[in-house]
C-alpha cells in the first residue's frame, strides 16, 4: 500500500511540476513530509538534490523510493514523476497542429502560476530555528545565489563544510 | 558534420546530465549548444523548442531534450533522450543514498547535511528574487500572484486542483486583460 502512495504521490506532483526546479519543491514538501521525512530530512534532501546532477523532483522521487523499498521503488518513484509530462509530450507530438493553444498567453499563465508555487515553497521551508548559524547560512546563500554568479552549489557545500568542521568550534565561541 | 542518431543522442543528454549541477536554469544552455556545436539545431530553432517545452509540466532538460529529439529522430530519439536524461541522475542518487545509509550517522556527516540543508530557505528566497525581477508585472499579474500563493499556502493538501485550475483561470485573464 506504501509503495502504491508512493508512486501516486509522485504521479500527482509531476503533473503540476512546472516552471524549473524550485516551484514544485514546495508542493513535494507538503506531500512527503512529515509521513515518510522529518523537517530536517527534507531540507537536507533538497541539498543533495540540489548538489547532484538532474532535476529536483527527479533526485526527490528517487531518494524517497530508495528510502522507503530499495532499488525497485526508487526505479518506480522516478518513473511516475516523469510519467505525466512524458505522456504530455507524446500526446502532443501525435496531435499536432489538430489543438490550438495560445502559446503567450499560455506562458505568462505558467510564468505567474510558477512564481505562486516559488513564494508558496518559500513560505514553507521558512528558517524553522533561529540558530545563528543557520541563519547565517541562509542569509549569506541568499546574497551569493541572488546577487553574485557564484553556482548555488558552492553555497550548500560551503555551509556544509563549515558545519561540519566548525560548527562544535563556533557554538563553544557563542557560548551556545 | 555527424548526423545525429538515437544512440548519439543518449551519450550527448547522458554526458550533459552527468556533468551539469545546479537545476534547470543551468542546464538547458549547455543542451543548446551542445546541439549547435554538432549542426544538428541552429540557435533558433532551440529556443523555439525551448518555447515550447516550458509549457509542458515535469522538468525542463527533460522536455527540451525530448521535444529536440523527436525532431532529429522521431520515437527512438525520444526514447534516447529519455533515458539519457533520467539515467545519470537516479544513478548519482542511488549512489550518494547508499552511501548515507552506511555513513549517514556520523556526527560529522549529520553536521554537513544540517548546515547545507540549513541554505535551502536562502537559495529560495535567492530564486523568488531573481525571478520576480525578470518578470514583466502589471497590476492584474500582481494580484493573480499574491491570490494563488494564498490558496497554495492555506490549502496545502489541494495543490493539484489549485494549480490546474489556476493555470486555466490565468490563461484566460491574460486573454481579457495583457492582450
Amino acid at each position: 500500500m506504501e509503495s502504491l502512495n508512493v508512486i501516486w504521490t509522485f504521479f500527482k506532483i509531476g503533473i503540476i511540476a512546472f516552471g524549473g526546479g524550485w516551484s514544485v519543491v514546495g508542493v513535494i514538501k507538503n506531500a512527503v513530509v512529515p509521513v515518510w521525512v522529518d523537517e530536517a530530512q527534507f531540507r537536507a534532501l533538497i541539498a543533495i538534490a540540489q548538489s547532484t546532477p538532474g532535476p529536483i523532483a527527479l533526485n526527490a522521487a528517487t531518494m524517497i523510493g530508495w528510502s522507503h523499498g530499495g532499488f525497485l521503488m526508487a526505479i518506480a518513484a522516478t518513473l511516475s514523476v516523469v510519467a505525466f509530462p512524458v505522456f504530455a509530450i507524446a500526446m502532443t507530438t501525435l496531435l499536432a497542429n489538430k489543438v490550438s493553444i495560445k502559446k503567450d498567453p499560455l506562458n505568462e499563465a505558467l510564468r505567474t502560476g510558477s512564481l505562486a508555487m516559488m513564494l508558496m515553497t518559500l513560505w514553507v521551508l521558512r528558517p524553522v530555528s533561529l540558530d545563528p548559524i543557520m541563519l547565517t547560512f541562509a542569509i549569506g546563500s541568499f546574497v551569493i545565489a541572488a546577487f553574485t554568479k557564484i553556482n548555488a552549489l558552492w553555497a550548500i557545500l560551503g555551509a556544509g563544510a563549515i558545519n561540519a568542521a566548525l560548527g562544535p568550534l563556533l557554538r563553544n565561541l557563542l557560548g551556545m | 558534420m555527424v548526423p545525429a542518431t538515437p544512440w548519439r543522442l543518449f551519450w550527448v543528454f547522458a554526458w550533459i546530465n552527468t556533468v551539469t549541477l545546479g537545476g534547470g536554469y543551468a542546464i538547458v544552455p549547455v543542451i543548446g549548444s551542445s546541439l549547435q556545436k554538432r549542426g544538428w539545431v541552429t540557435e533558433d530553432d532551440f529556443w523555439d523548442i525551448f518555447a515550447r517545452a516550458q509549457a509542458y509540466p515535469g522538468p525542463s532538460a527533460l522536455s527540451t531534450a525530448m521535444l529536440s529529439s523527436i525532431k532529429l529522430c522521431g520515437f527512438w530519439g525520444a526514447v534516447a533522450a529519455f533515458f539519457g536524461v533520467v539515467l545519470p541522475p537516479f544513478l548519482a542518487i542511488i549512489l550518494v543514498s547508499s552511501l548515507l545509509t552506511t555513513y549517514g550517522s556520523l556526527p560529522a556527516v549529520k553536521r554537513f547535511l544540517a548546515g547545507a540543508g540549513a541554505v535551502v530557505p536562502g537559495l529560495v528566497a535567492a530564486m523568488v528574487w531573481r525571478t520576480a525581477k525578470r518578470r514583466s508585472w502589471t497590476a492584474p499579474r500582481i494580484v493573480e500572484v499574491v491570490a494563488l500563493t494564498m490558496l497554495l499556502i492555506l490549502f496545502p493538501a489541494l495543490s493539484l486542483p489549485i494549480l490546474l485550475g489556476g493555470i486555466v483561470a490565468l490563461y484566460v485573464l491574460e486573454g481579457l486583460w495583457n492582450r
